[in-house]
């Protein structure tokens, strides 16, 4: 085949409109490709958020009760309830003159009370998400280019 | 011409594309005009001088507002006994968009049922057009006795009914009902150490005593965040900073047992009020701070401004339905008066003989008399035109300094700081001791008090005679025991504080005991005290303790008022520390307007007896005999 004919072949019409489709079609199955991934990547990230959302509040009703218990005990266990209950058990806040001291040698007396700690604070910055799934595309662009 | 493709047999030449092309053209033109218009308002809106506001509309656009709250500090005694900490109400939102006629009947007719509230100010607040006014969530309200408007909370076992009716499907509709939990701060001990640690009102700010002084350290920092709402944000909240743990210097024991000698003693003398403090003189630990009228932090309406603070079922005078007694009752009560909370700091009284030991000590100190010096008390003195008698109105004839102390004369205090001390050195001992400042103990609404001085205009020479045994000079009880402190502890004068441990997230943190002076020295103190152990002895055998050594003195005090000293009543007073010479405790009694007998000897002095009996034990403090492996142990 001469190269005239070979020319004649690529500029058949139905050559050019199936070229045309093809690359159409290329690019909507690229833009359904990435758009898919987008949808996946989002989807996943709703899904884990609402997650968050759904522990979030766990937590919140299981500190709640935690706190109403803590509180709940330390009412059955103050010092009024406590009194009576000795007091109908048959005991009596001891006199002095009924204490017999006795001085032990080593003896340590037990350690002060020591408070529990509450919770460290956890502030935005201790929790952030990789950059990946944040940042936009000028954010990522930025650091690329800024030299470390 | 060849056609090159009929040549090839594929037909015909295609017609001149010129115009399809000129098409083509134009659109990739525009295309690309149009991605560049793109591009360039990518850069600009990324870039360009208007970022920030774009980020800032960014950030606003999509979410909600959220206030994260810290839950606030637990308080515990010195031993770990819980005496404030949170636990959970709920509030009644309602949803306005979720509302329809059914359910405006049901929620009326459930809430109101349920909490007994009134109907009819339920419903006309569903019945209300709120998305009218921007309104789309609510805040359901009812009025307190004073008219005032406040959330409607609801306790956890109504909530749970609430909750159990919602899914229900054949209970009443309560579509828009929305219980949102909330803090309630609690104090598990009830009255215990209520004046001392105040109390936290519905919008979880901390008044009076400790909740008051601590509110911010407590409480922690608040947080507002945006939250992404569709889709939600796969980011865990941000926790803030929570509030600090305080362990307090309170012996709960010690209180317990303090708040019910006290609550006897009133019973016993028909007192209107008293207090009593327990303090450790050697570095200022605060042991216990009870008071009468008990205050409940869990139900505080009461001592609101306005509010008459009642006494619980124990008190005498609900049992007492005797006409005279209650017409004595209202001859005590002030109708000005508010209750004061935290009298311990907050309260002001004119303190007696208890202050003749700080005249005395300063008088020692000066060097200007000893404790043998022999004084003639003939009954009366004159100190700046104004006479001044005896508590009995008697002399006594030659005593030494031990005898003035013993049997609280005034004639001879008077003596002492007007013609051997002078004003200059009297106030300035009483300034040195903190007399007219405060302490600054670490709890809500401390009060200076009020100490004329010569600088002062209203000053005259008989407020030297006067304020020589405790009249005209006004303190809180708590500045009283820093003062007598230096007595106790060698001359130093200890800070009275509350707080042991401050415990937080970083660590914890003691505050160290702080000596606010030295206003005398270590020999006068240990002498004055010596003179109180053996004054106390003869005097007052009320006050003694078998197998301790007890330094003390006695106060009565008249009460000033607008027109004067009120002759009727008094304020009966104990202030005592022990053993000696190694204190571990110091006790102030303070009872106010006693009806048994006006004489701080006869119904104060027995309560400090009472009590320093338990606390001996509390404390573990064996008696004089084992005594002293401690000491030097210490």
């Amino acid at each position: 085949m001469t190269a005239r004919k070979k020319q004649a072949f690529r500029q058949t019409p139905w050559r050019v409109q199936l070229k045309l489709t093809g690359r159409t079609v290329q690019v909507t199955v690229v833009l359904l490709v990435v758009a898919g991934l987008y949808l996946a990547v989002n989807a996943r990230l709703a899904d884990a958020g609402r997650q968050v959302l759904v522990l979030e509040d766990q937590r919140e009703s299981l500190q709640r009760a935690t706190a109403e218990l803590t509180a709940q005990y330390a009412e059955q266990t103050n010092p009024e309830r406590m009194l009576e209950r000795a007091g109908s058990l048959g005991y009596k806040p001891a006199d002095s003159d009924e204490i017999f001291y006795l001085q032990v040698e080593g003896y340590v007396p037990p350690p002060a009370f020591v408070a529990p700690r509450p919770p460290s604070s956890r502030l935005e910055g201790a929790t952030r998400l990789s950059p990946a799934y944040t940042e936009t595309l000028g954010e990522w662009m930025t650091r690329w280019l800024t030299p470390d | 011409m060849d056609d090159p493709l009929a040549d090839a047999g594929l037909g015909e030449a295609p017609p001149p594309v010129r115009l399809s092309r000129l098409r083509i053209i134009s659109m990739m033109v525009g295309v690309s005009l149009l991605a560049l218009g793109l591009l360039f308002q990518l850069v600009r809106v990324q870039f360009g001088p208007y970022a920030p506001i774009f980020a800032d509309w960014a950030e606003t656009s999509a979410g909600r507002l959220e206030r994260l709250v810290p839950a606030r500090g637990n308080i515990y005694d010195r031993n770990g006994n819980l005496l404030a900490t949170n636990a959970t109400r709920y509030i009644a939102e309602i949803e306005v968009r979720q509302l329809h006629s059914q359910s405006r009947q049901d929620i009326a007719t459930t809430m109101s049922e349920l909490l007994a509230l009134p109907f009819e100010d339920i419903k006309a607040q569903l019945d209300t057009d709120w998305i009218s006014v921007g309104q789309y969530r609510i805040r359901l309200t009812q009025k307190d006795d004073k008219g005032q408007t406040w959330p409607i909370g609801i306790e956890k076992q109504e909530a749970q009914i609430l909750f159990a009716l919602q899914e229900d499907p054949l209970g009443p509709d309560l579509s828009g009902l929305d219980l949102v939990p909330a803090p309630r701060r609690v104090y598990p001990a009830g009255s215990l150490a209520g004046h001392l640690l105040g109390f936290v009102n519905q919008e979880g700010k901390g008044f009076y005593g400790v909740e008051g002084y601590y509110d911010e350290w407590l409480s922690g920092r608040p947080l507002t965040v945006e939250r992404p709402i569709i889709p939600p944000e796969a980011r865990v909240a941000p926790d803030p900073p929570a509030g600090v743990n305080l362990v307090l210097t309170i012996d709960s024991g010690i209180q317990q047992t303090a708040e019910i000698v006290l609550r006897e003693a009133i019973d016993d003398s028909d007192a209107e009020s008293g207090q009593i403090l327990v303090m450790d003189p050697r570095n200022g630990e605060i042991l216990a701070m009870a008071a009468w009228p008990p205050l409940n932090p869990n139900d505080y309406d009461e001592w609101l401004p306005g509010g008459k603070p009642s006494v619980g079922e124990s008190d005498k005078k609900e049992s007492d339905s005797e006409e005279d007694d209650e017409d004595s009752d209202s001859d005590k009560k002030d109708e000005d008066e508010e209750p004061v909370i935290t009298p311990g700091v907050a309260g002001q009284y004119e303190p007696g003989s208890t202050f003749k030991v700080l005249t005395m000590a300063a008088a020692l100190d000066a060097g200007v008399v000893t404790p043998l010096e022999q004084f003639i008390d003939t009954g009366e003195i004159e100190v700046g035109g104004h006479t001044i008698r005896n508590w009995d109105g008697r002399g006594y004839g030659p005593v030494d300094m031990i005898g003035c102390l013993r049997y609280s004369l005034n004639v001879c205090l008077a003596h002492i700081a007007a013609d051997e001390l002078g004003a200059s050195l009297f106030y300035d001992y009483m300034s040195a001791f903190g007399i007219g400042q405060i302490t600054g103990a670490d709890l809500a609404g401390e009060i200076p008090g009020n100490l004329r001085t010569p600088r002062d205009p209203l000053w005259t020479e008989s407020d030297l005679g006067t304020n020589s045994f405790g009249q005209g000079v006004s303190l809180s009880p708590v500045q009283l025991m820093a003062a007598v402190s230096a007595i106790a502890n060698d001359g130093f004068m200890v800070q009275p504080h509350i707080v042991r441990q401050v415990v937080g997230p970083q660590g914890v943190f003691a505050p160290k005991t702080t000596v606010l002076g030295q206003p005398i020295s270590t020999d006068t103190a240990r002498l004055l005290t010596e003179m109180l152990a053996i004054s106390l002895e003869g005097e007052t055998s009320h006050a003694s303790l078998p197998g301790y050594r007890i330094a003390g003195k006695t106060g009565t005090a008249q009460i000033a008022g607008e027109y004067g000293y009120d002759p009727r009543w008094t304020i009966a007073s104990f202030i005592g520390w022990g053993p000696v010479p190694n204190p571990r405790f110091m006790i102030l009694v303070k009872l106010d307007k006693p009806e048994s007998s006006p004489w701080g000897s006869v119904v104060a002095a027995p309560v400090f007896q009472e009590l320093a009996e338990r606390v001996v034990v509390l404390l573990n403090i064996p008696p004089d005999p084992a005594q002293m492996p401690i000491a030097g142990a210490r």
